[in-house]
């Protein structure tokens, strides 16, 4: 479970990269819903998402939010899952210009490696702006998938 | 160069919100404050990116380091604030 693949649980109709929302609480929303009609949550966790959201931002920086639920909202996930919505006209985040979102739904353990290869994405500045530009969903497969260094 | 060593206490370890919480404190520290694995990876421990992309599970040690005026005075809060259970909402 530790080494999940980032793309094995992002299915493509759950790549939306032309979103609008009118504000956060909308855009956490939109991806919420999104887990849902993948399948991959109970309703009850879109609440959890927005609870978390309200607790504290999921804000991480280059323009990239990773909304999800509380801990006490894990028992609504079915299967751990990825959704990408992006926002070409960005979303106010309480002050910052957030343009990709990238929803999560984790039931266990597997929450901190999925996390932590995200982040190691986006910590590189030109992988970000070719997430936050991405226009096709291969392109955002291309940027998940983990490359074979040393 | 003053540093501590810590245990993670966070029941699902440094990840979102625990996560948020430590590098927005950080940040407001006053002085560049250091975090390294066991392993021996270093990030800036007010870079949010950073710190999730070490994955740091629960029970894990890390160190936290700091340069400067009132670098103790950070070390100790930063250290406080790791030890206590940052999921507990």
């Amino acid at each position: 479970m530790a080494d999940a693949a980032l793309t094995s649980l992002l299915a493509e109709s759950s790549i939306r990269l032309d979103a609008h929302a009118t504000d956060r609480l909308d855009a956490v929303r939109q991806c919420g819903q999104a887990l849902l009609e993948a399948g991959a949550v109970d309703e009850s966790y879109i609440d959890a998402m927005i609870q978390r959201e309200h607790s504290v931002s999921t804000f991480v920086g280059e323009g990239v939010a990773i909304p999800h639920g509380t801990l006490a909202g894990k028992e609504a996930v079915k299967q751990d899952a990825l959704v990408v919505l992006r926002f070409p006209d960005g979303v106010d985040w309480d002050g910052n210009d957030v343009r990709v979102c990238v929803g999560i739904a984790a039931a266990g353990g597997g929450h901190i490696a999925l996390l932590s290869q995200l982040a190691e994405i986006l910590l590189d500045p030109e992988k970000a702006e070719r997430l936050r530009s991405a226009e096709r969903p291969e392109q955002v497969y291309e940027l998940l998938t983990p490359e074979d260094e040393d | 160069m003053p540093e501590r060593t810590v245990t993670i206490a966070s029941s699902v370890g440094l990840h979102a919100r625990p996560a948020s919480l430590f590098s927005q404190a950080a940040a407001k520290a006053g002085v560049p404050v250091t975090l390294t694995t066991k392993a021996g990876k270093s990030v800036n421990a007010a870079s949010i990116l950073g710190i999730l992309s070490l994955g740091i599970g629960h029970g894990e040690e890390v160190t936290l380091s700091a340069d400067g005026d009132g670098a103790d005075a950070a070390l100790d809060s930063l250290v406080a604030l790791l030890s206590t259970d940052l999921d507990k909402e």
